[in-house]
């Protein structure tokens, strides 16, 4: 399995190795670092005209893929590929998609004052277009270790059956304990009694799901955690929620997303702006490749 | 940490060029668009338009057709160092490689100054059109005398170049339907601004209806080579960015002919453009010292913002947004120039190194692009305090200052190839004869120029200690190189010890 991670030579790109590593560690991937330099347009007319930039620049590009080869520890394998386009987020995917890879890596961005993602340009153009999971690392995640829970985001609407589904495999693989967190804001006129709702409908779907893999490994898999979130906004949903230092929530793309492509809800926008830990964006109607 | 087993650099897989730019992706209309828009004909006509007049008078047709023989010659010998020594320090490495580490860093120098010269001035032109254009919008004069109260004026043009530096530092660029309107819409306003022109002479409508006549074609009834040679080193900068297209290759569909082809279109279609507004501007206007006359100093500076009223009618906000659109795209790309030479200064240890470094995050050079802004800034600032016309006087000195790299960079050429000067014909006349004659045509305007400018009177006028404006700044530029490179030589001598290129 391979991860391909979007890498730049500040703290974005390092958060978002240390996050890979985390993720590869224990579960037989490979990364691929990769970094993306611009693709100049003739028609942008500079004048002298000037041959060389590119060979200065391409030198640069692989010295800090050096680097960021030299932040992942021995039992991670990694490769490093500089590539050229003109939008490094629709470079990424394409590199992903021409990789198999199981998910795109990146840091959220730097310099978010107060809250923990601030979503930088090329995250959010990933996040609205990406065919592949999009793992985003928040700002200054320098935990290498491998990950130790999974969080599953769920609700009622269409396409949670599918991420819940995907959240059930994941961790089967990875033997990880799984939770199940709803998160509600009671001023977004979401009723408490939705909440037992969301339960209800998400224990119906586990208990389906182990009906279904009886008699193969699903019955080693410890049973999930369901926890229920409220606070006045969804930001303070999180924050009541407690998080593993390991932890990693999965989340869906909004419905609003076109087949297979990852789009980045308002509520999920909110969660992220909150959460202590790296999250996962599935795009709708996502399905595993088997490792 | 050993991590060197881990790394696989993979191939590119896309069609790039060595530049960096997508292969066969530009075919002849688009290079000549590119052509077009280097040059910025709206630009640099309205610049320097008034003073080659006030240099050589009606024969201003002559002097823009002879200005670009020595500007074809030194293209060619561009070319040739270019195919020889891609490098992102040009003029710089190309004649410290044959020159050695001074005339080398010099050349270089010459380039940045070139370079930051035309972004103040390009800013300071779309300043003025932007508020001439604030005044048509609300029909409203007096907001077009905003740019004349100085504060304003150098605060806006401020925020124009910081701008400009901020957009080039993201790594935004000019796309290629953007490229294309831009170049549309100027052709279309300036042909509308010559037919507008011609028609006022035909009712007798003119301002100061002048018949054209053979004479004004003739560069030899100029009445003095004092005039022809500052007429030259003028209209060098008004061909400056045509050989864009010489110098292309890998990105165009077919690198055998294209380029060739662009560039013989693009001169085409420029010297048309030229010949006609020159012509309608003289006709016209005619060359008197009064009123809207062409040799009034008033009307110097920028003569579209003068004349574009009278001539166009209501339709002159035209003719401001096309100025105000194409030089606001040239400061965006030009600021990459001043910025690459010196990066490229700075990765040889010209500079400080610091002047290398590359943003991580836009992958575009980070303190080279901020300090050209700086410098642009800087050298606007002191202008329009000292000069009564800073605009005239800055294309003037920006004349010599192209001479002074041109002609570094065309004997350069010379010097490099002597080897094989003679080994066939091509070689003789692309690498010998053509840089040759170009490089001292240039050097040769450079120090004509330069003397002449020394008189006060010179130019605008405008004189510092008794000495001519244009001197001040052109020779104040080099003699600043000068001062920095010797610092430079103390500071880190292993780059003037030959011992890096």
């Amino acid at each position: 399995m391979r991860y391909v991670v979007g890498y730049t030579a500040n703290a974005r790109g390092h958060d978002a190795v240390h996050l890979a590593v985390a993720l590869a560690r224990n579960h037989d991937a490979s990364l691929d670092l990769v970094l993306v330099i611009p693709e100049d347009s003739p028609f942008n007319a500079v004048y002298p005209p000037e041959t060389g930039y590119n060979d200065i620049l391409n030198e640069q590009a692989q010295r800090w893929l050096d680097e960021g080869l030299a932040q992942v520890p021995a039992d991670v394998t990694a490769r490093a590929h500089i590539r050229r386009g003109d939008s490094e987020a629709q470079t990424l995917i394409e590199v992903a998609v021409e990789m198999g890879a199981a998910a795109l890596v990146i840091g959220a961005t730097t310099g978010g004052l107060l809250k923990r993602f601030t979503i930088g340009s090329v995250a959010s153009a990933l996040l609205h277009s990406s065919p592949v999971p999009v793992a985003l690392a928040p700002h200054g995640y320098q935990r290498t270790e491998p990950i130790t829970r999974l969080s599953c985001g769920f609700g009622t609407r269409p396409g949670a059956d599918e991420l819940l589904d995907v959240a059930v495999e994941s961790a089967r693989d990875r033997g990880l304990p799984l939770r199940l967190v709803s998160l509600l804001a009671l001023d977004g006129g979401n009723s408490p009694g939705l909440a037992d709702a969301a339960w209800v409908h998400a224990a119906d779907r586990l208990a389906a799901d182990q009906l279904a893999a009886v008699g193969g490994s699903a019955a080693a898999t410890p049973e999930p955690e369901i926890v229920v979130a409220q606070g006045r906004t969804i930001e303070e949903a999180v924050d009541r929620l407690d998080w593993e230092d390991g932890e990693i929530l999965l989340i869906g793309s909004s419905r609003l997303a076109q087949h297979r492509v990852t789009f980045l809800g308002s509520t999920a926008n909110r969660i992220l702006r909150a959460l202590p830990v790296p999250m996962i964006v599935v795009p709708r109607d996502y399905s595993r490749q088997s490792s | 940490m050993s991590t060197a087993p881990k790394t696989v650099q993979s191939k590119e897989t896309s069609s790039l060029s060595e530049k960096g730019l997508k292969a066969g992706s530009v075919g002849l209309i688009g290079a000549v668009v590119i052509g077009v828009s280097c040059i910025a004909p709206a630009y640099t006509l309205t610049a320097a338009l008034g003073p080659t007049v006030s240099e050589v008078g009606v024969q201003l047709p002559a002097i823009f057709l002879v200005g670009f023989i020595p500007m074809l010659l030194v293209a060619l010998g561009y070319r040739e160092l270019n195919n020889a020594m891609p490098d992102a320090g040009t003029s710089f490495t190309w004649a410290t490689r044959a020159f050695g580490p001074w005339i080398g860093w010099m050349g270089g120098w010459g380039l940045i100054a070139a370079t930051i010269i035309v972004l103040s001035n390009l800013a300071a032109v779309a300043v003025d059109f932007f508020y001439l254009m604030l005044g048509q919008i609300f029909s409203n004069p007096e907001l077009a005398d905003l740019s004349k109260i100085l504060p304003l004026n150098i605060a806006t043009t401020l925020v124009f170049i910081a701008l400009a530096c901020w957009i080039s530092y993201r790594g935004m660029e000019t796309t290629k339907g953007v490229q294309y309107v831009l170049v549309a819409f100027q052709l279309l306003v300036l042909g509308w601004f010559a037919v507008s022109a011609f028609i006022h002479v035909a009712n007798g409508t003119a301002f100061d209806a002048t018949t054209i006549s053979p004479d004004w074609f003739n560069p030899f009834a100029v009445d003095s080579f004092s005039s022809f040679a500052a007429g030259v080193s003028l209209s060098i900068f008004i061909y400056w960015g045509w050989d864009v297209t010489l110098t292309m290759n890998e990105e165009t569909k077919n690198p055998e002919k294209t380029p060739g082809r662009a560039a013989t279109v693009t001169v085409l279609v420029i010297v048309i453009i030229y010949m006609t507004i020159a012509l309608a501007t003289l006709s016209f206007a005619g060359v008197g010292e009064t009123g809207l006359g062409v040799g009034n100093p008033e009307n110097q500076s920028s003569i579209f913002a003068v004349l574009a009223g009278p001539v166009m009618g209501p339709f002159a906000i035209l003719m401001s947004l096309a100025i105000l659109s194409s030089s606001a795209a040239s400061l965006q790309s030009t600021f990459v120039s001043p910025a690459r030479t010196m990066l490229a200064m700075g990765h040889y240890r010209a500079l400080s190194p610091r002047f290398g470094k590359i943003s991580p995050t836009y992958k575009s050079p980070s303190v080279a692009t901020v300090a050209a802004a700086i410098a642009a800034a800087g050298f606007y600032v002191i202008t329009r305090t000292v000069s009564e016309n800073a605009l005239w006087d800055t294309i003037t000195a920006l004349g010599m200052m192209i001479c002074f790299y041109y002609g570094i960079t065309a004997l350069a050429c010379v010097w490099f190839f002597r080897a094989e000067a003679f080994s066939n014909a091509r070689s003789f006349f692309f690498k010998f004869l053509a840089p040759l004659l170009g490089g001292v045509i240039l050097l040769v305007m450079f120090v004509k120029t330069a003397m002449d400018s020394m008189d006060p009177e010179y130019g605008s006028g405008s004189s510092v200690g008794g000495v001519g404006m244009v001197f001040v700044l052109g020779m104040g530029v080099i003699l600043l190189g000068v001062a920095v490179m010797l610092v430079m030589y103390r500071l880190r001598p292993e780059f003037f010890k030959g011992k890096v290129l």
